[in-house]
């Protein structure tokens, strides 16, 4: 176990330092000048002279190579130092950590109401194979996993916001609504409701379809067979001998699921104006904030191989198969 | 089984509708004439122009004189045509899915947007396949540091979200379609290697891969003739759906102002547009956005009906 858990960590590492190669590559091989960045000059503010713009590179670290300012970057990075941002004029540990809250909100009830409606649609779907639940379900999932997030978001704006009303257009909140808890709690429902369907709806159909084909598989099995024979109900046979065994490859999607999220993220939370970490990935990429998208960039890939690896362990532990066939 | 064929043939049935529209979109959406009669005899100019407008090249000016006989387009608009005077007219006999914010016919912008996203959506995934083939079958093949080094790749790409590196990409890259192609095919070749590599490890094994090696094949050849021709199989269904994939790419990050740009009629580009008029323009949203389902539904009933028609034991369960 502690030789598994050892070469994990090992790969992990691996990957992440792989993952700053990459971004720091890609960031500098994008044209602008960042020193010319840093003063505004390309939203339309004046040139500075040369010296000026030496004297910001030299601030800056801009003036070494390429391979120096990487080693520099890593060590402050390995204390959690991901510099000032160049837009935001802040510490990028400081961005980042004010906007995490509102992605946190919006992706985990979107992940919440998906797996309260995919999980038992999977399971009613594995139970009657070829029913019309089934049938039905099969459809229906396979036409909302093809429909394009943006558009449906375009869809929902335009008949519950602009048509009928009835929901905030975008923005996490109303100005006006801060009187009273109450009041303010209802205010950020109802500007959750339109990006959570968004969210939510595609992640329903992987889901639902995940669950339906693992269960088949697990109810194909003979310990089943012998829980139907010893005389278990349909329904105790289903959730606690068949879905069990489906909640252990379930968990090993978490890795997976994060960055998924993050990606959805950034069309969602742009077309609702929602200020979390998607949006501040958008806009950093945008204006070639690359302290800002290094910082981001390692933030979301820890968090993910942080999960992916608990997501591993949490296997090892629960299939002893897992364990023995990587202790040998 | 018979589920399976069903959507295997709806698949291709819809796909190559669409592939035939955008194959002859310069011909069913222009303002150029088919075929014109004058004095010297027939002309046809739209014909002539065949080739330049799949290439995406500025259509030449072509006026018929008086008294010619005219044989108009079926949609007698250019994508590009601008006509303020017409702007964000709804849908009418004239214009049928309605004009745009600068009064271009929209559907002769959707007629077009077809060519863009099934180039874009094709190209891409087989360009991801040729990577996935290569990588992960020198992963599974040679093993060793080769393998390690290619799988922390995988595992880097799949940790990072697929929508910030595409956009990293396109805003490094001179924008337009070939930089959309090289990015898709640069973040989603995963699947594929994955893929191909677990096969190679598996096909490596037999007795046919032990034969070839008996009779002095080389690595190389091994890995080329042997090895990936059996795992493509299943790489071939995750590339049916790595299509539709790069098409909801494309259009959403087109729709975000990184990707295909006006004047050019991306399914994207025209719903970027239409987000500001929602109010008024309920045409320019929906109609985008019928022919991206259609098309994205046309691939994963493709790759849906081979992935049973390639693994049968797999769609009895």
């Amino acid at each position: 176990m502690s030789g598994y858990l050892g070469r994990r960590l090992l790969t992990t590492a691996a990957t992440l330092i792989g993952i700053t190669l990459v971004v720091f590559g890609l960031m500098h091989l994008a044209p602008g000048d960042p020193a010319l960045l840093l003063t505004g000059a390309v939203r339309g503010g004046r040139v500075p002279p040369p010296d000026v713009l030496e004297a910001i590179r030299a601030e800056h670290g801009l003036d070494r190579s390429l391979g120096a300012q990487y080693l520099a970057w890593a060590a402050a990075a390995l204390r959690f130092d991901f510099g000032d941002s160049l837009a935001h004029r802040r510490p990028v540990r400081t961005v980042i950590a004010e906007r995490i809250p509102a992605t946190l909100l919006l992706n985990g009830l979107a992940l919440l109401v998906a797996l309260a409606i995919g999980i038992p649609l999977g399971v009613a779907a594995a139970a009657r194979p070829g029913s019309l639940v089934d049938r039905g379900s099969a459809v229906v999932l396979f036409l909302l996993y093809s429909l394009p997030a943006f558009w449906v978001a375009l869809l929902l704006i335009e008949l519950f916001a602009v048509r009928l009303g009835v929901l905030p257009l975008m923005g996490m909140s109303s100005s006006g609504a801060s009187v009273g808890r109450a009041g303010g709690l209802a205010d950020r429902l109802e500007h959750l409701v339109l990006p959570v369907t968004v969210l939510a709806y595609g992640q329903i159909a992987f889901f639902a379809r995940f669950v339906r084909s693992a269960l088949r598989e697990t109810l194909g099995t003979p310990f089943i067979r012998t829980a139907r024979a010893k005389g278990a109900g349909s329904i105790r046979v289903l959730w606690i001998h068949g879905f069990r065994n489906t909640l252990v490859p379930l968990i090993s999607l978490a890795g997976l699921v994060i960055p998924w999220l993050v990606s959805g993220s950034v069309v969602v939370e742009q077309i609702f104006q929602w200020d979390g970490i998607g949006r501040l990935f958008f806009g950093a990429v945008l204006a070639r904030d690359y302290p800002l998208v290094l910082g981001l960039a390692v933030v979301t890939a820890v968090v993910t191989m942080a999960v992916s690896l608990c997501a591993d362990l949490l296997y090892a532990v629960a299939d002893p198969r897992v364990r023995v066939g990587e202790g040998r | 089984m018979r589920g399976g064929s069903l959507a295997l043939r709806a698949g291709a049935a819809l796909l190559a509708a669409l592939a035939a529209v955008a194959l002859l979109s310069p011909l069913i959406a222009t303002d150029l004439p088919l075929a014109v009669r004058g004095a010297t005899g027939w002309r046809f100019p739209a014909f002539a122009n065949w080739l330049p407008a799949l290439l995406d090249a500025p259509a030449p000016a072509e006026s018929a004189a008086e008294g010619e006989r005219v044989v108009s387009a079926p949609v007698p608009y250019s994508p590009r045509n601008i006509s303020l005077a017409e702007r964000l007219e709804p849908p009418s006999r004239r214009h049928r899915l309605g004009t745009d914010e600068l009064g271009r016919d929209v559907l002769a912008r959707v007629i077009h947007g077809a060519r863009i996203s099934l180039v874009v959506g094709f190209c891409s995934a087989l360009f991801a396949l040729l990577i996935g083939c290569a990588l992960g079958g020198c992963a599974g093949y040679f093993g060793g540091w080769i393998d390690g080094a290619v799988m922390r790749l995988v595992d880097a790409i799949i940790a990072f979200p697929f929508m910030i590196l595409l956009l990293t990409i396109v805003a490094i890259l001179e924008p337009g379609m070939a930089t959309i192609v090289l990015a898709l095919a640069l973040t989603s070749w995963t699947a594929e290697a994955r893929l191909v590599r677990g096969e190679v490890l598996r096909v490596r094994e037999t007795e046919y891969a032990t034969a070839a090696k008996a009779v002095g094949a080389g690595k190389g050849r091994i890995v080329v003739r042997h090895l990936i021709p059996n795992a493509l199989a299943p790489a071939i269904v995750t590339t049916t759906f790595g299509v539709s994939g790069a098409i909801l790419a494309e259009s959403a990050i087109s729709f975000l102002g990184f990707g295909i740009s006006s004047p050019r009629a991306s399914w994207g580009t025209i719903l970027s547009s239409a987000d500001d008029y929602l109010l008024q323009a309920w045409w320019l949203t929906a109609f985008p956005g019928i022919a991206i389902f259609l098309t994205v539904i046309a691939c994963n009933l493709l790759g849906e009906g081979l992935r049973d028609a390639l693994d049968p034991a797999g769609s009895q369960r």
